[in-house]
């Protein structure tokens, strides 16, 4: 489920969207920026831990991420250790990580409107060349939301198949799941039109 | 009158047909209504969720005028769509926004409506639809029922003149159908509503009934003597 929202009312909940933003880029910028070393793997992960701990979501919440995250670790280290030294494979694989996982304190303890909001003033300029910055904030709201109904729809059109029988087949797989996701693209398209969205 | 609406000028069709690629999904059809709670029943294909996008303004008439609270549907989409709301049967296509608090308020994004009133306006709503407990909950984690409160609670927090409701508890058991049918059928409720349903009991407990069948209207007046012709019909 892509609702990573968690309520709160530590002082990173409690700070604007936009400038929260802001400060979680510089950070982020900052760690990879790092030469590699194992002592950048230190501050990466020392920096991640502390933010957890800081913002109040705990270390209960760093580990449901970096679980949530797991495949991309082993990937990335894997993936890695075939060209790379073990300093430099895991050196990398901690800024990837610790980028990852500051990142996804943002949406953590932000709301996604607060997200939009912040995001429909910074296109606000784009305005006098024709840009219309609430309709991409409202794209991008669509996109964060369609992943898990798609995810859904995905596993109805799986099960509906064993029903009647048929095996992981990706070709019988595809052809159902487009038609029924291009059907909730129009449902959504007119529940959107409901609502009063141009 | 029904709450602040003017009851001179509800939903009025004067000779719509309306074509869906080759086929004539309605038929000539001219009808004045101005009761409150208009229940509109038929078989499946009769006609009656076109004219409920016909006075939504989600499907344009081929001839005929359609006009809702004084507003052609056809010239003034826009303020047709400030008037009316509409909730589909399919409560997961409602949702736009992750959690049920931001749901809710998405309905009043675009107002002049400040932050705050937002706020207030939201918790109102969420306290009225039983959903207060659920405000930070995400909204596709919510049951059937509670996703059709959701959408229902978002389409009634835009204060329309008039609430199109297509199939509403379609997809709900007995006890939720019931929950969405209360709040649907709230006699104060401060708007008119169109409701399309096949559950003859619900539309029992509106005000007037419609009855299509092949495009038109075939039936129209008392629930009671609609909802009898409408049996009658299947038994022939």
């Amino acid at each position: 489920m892509i609702t990573l929202y968690r309520p709160g009312s530590g002082w990173l909940h409690r700070a604007p969207a936009g400038p929260k933003a802001l400060g979680i880029l510089v950070v982020v910028l900052a760690i990879s920026l790092l030469p590699t070393s194992w002592w950048t793997a230190g501050i990466a992960t020392t920096v991640t831990v502390l933010a957890y701990l800081v913002s109040g979501l705990g270390l209960g919440e760093l580990g449901r991420q970096l679980l949530l995250i797991r495949w991309i670790i082993t990937i990335t280290v894997a993936g890695q250790l075939l060209f790379l030294d073990v300093e430099s494979a895991v050196s990398n694989t901690s800024r990837i990580v610790a980028a990852i996982l500051l990142a996804a304190l943002l949406v953590l303890s932000t709301r996604v409107a607060d997200l939009l909001d912040a995001f429909e003033r910074v296109l606000q300029p784009l305005g006098r060349f024709g840009v219309d910055p609430s309709r991409i904030a409202l794209m991008l709201a669509v996109a964060i939301n369609t992943v898990p109904v798609l995810a859904r729809l995905a596993t109805s059109v799986r099960e509906a198949q064993r029903a009647r029988g048929a095996g992981s087949n990706l070709v019988t797989f595809v052809v159902p799941f487009l038609v029924v996701s291009l059907k909730h693209a129009d449902e959504l398209g007119e529940a959107l039109t409901a609502r009063g969205v141009r | 009158m029904i709450g602040d609406i003017d009851q001179s000028s509800a939903i009025r069709l004067d000779g719509v047909t309306a074509r869906l690629g080759d086929t004539v999904a309605l038929d000539d059809v001219t009808l004045h209504l101005d009761d409150a709670r208009i229940a509109v029943i038929g078989a499946n294909g009769s006609g009656k969720s076109t004219f409920a996008r016909l006075v939504g303004g989600l499907t344009r008439a081929t001839l005929g005028s359609v006009q809702v609270h004084g507003v052609d549907a056809a010239k003034d989409t826009a303020t047709l769509r400030r008037l009316v709301s509409i909730v589909f049967s399919n409560p997961d296509a409602q949702i736009v926004m992750p959690t049920v608090a931001e749901d809710v308020a998405f309905s009043l994004r675009g107002t002049k409506a400040s932050k705050a009133d937002i706020a207030a306006q939201v918790a109102d709503a969420l306290d009225e639809f039983g959903l207060t407990a659920l405000a930070d909950r995400s909204a596709y984690e919510l049951s059937g029922g509670q996703k059709q409160l959701l959408a229902l609670c978002g389409a009634v927090i835009r204060r329309p003149a008039l609430l199109i409701a297509d199939e509403p508890t379609a997809y709900l058991d007995a006890r939720n159908s019931a929950a969405v049918a209360d709040h649907l059928l709230h006699p104060e409720a401060g708007h008119q509503l169109l409701l399309v349903t096949h559950d003859l009991e619900l539309a029992a407990r509106c005000d007037t009934a419609l009855l299509f069948d092949g495009g038109r209207v075939v039936a129209q007046g008392a629930p009671d003597d609609v909802i009898a012709a409408y049996r009658a019909s299947l038994r022939a």
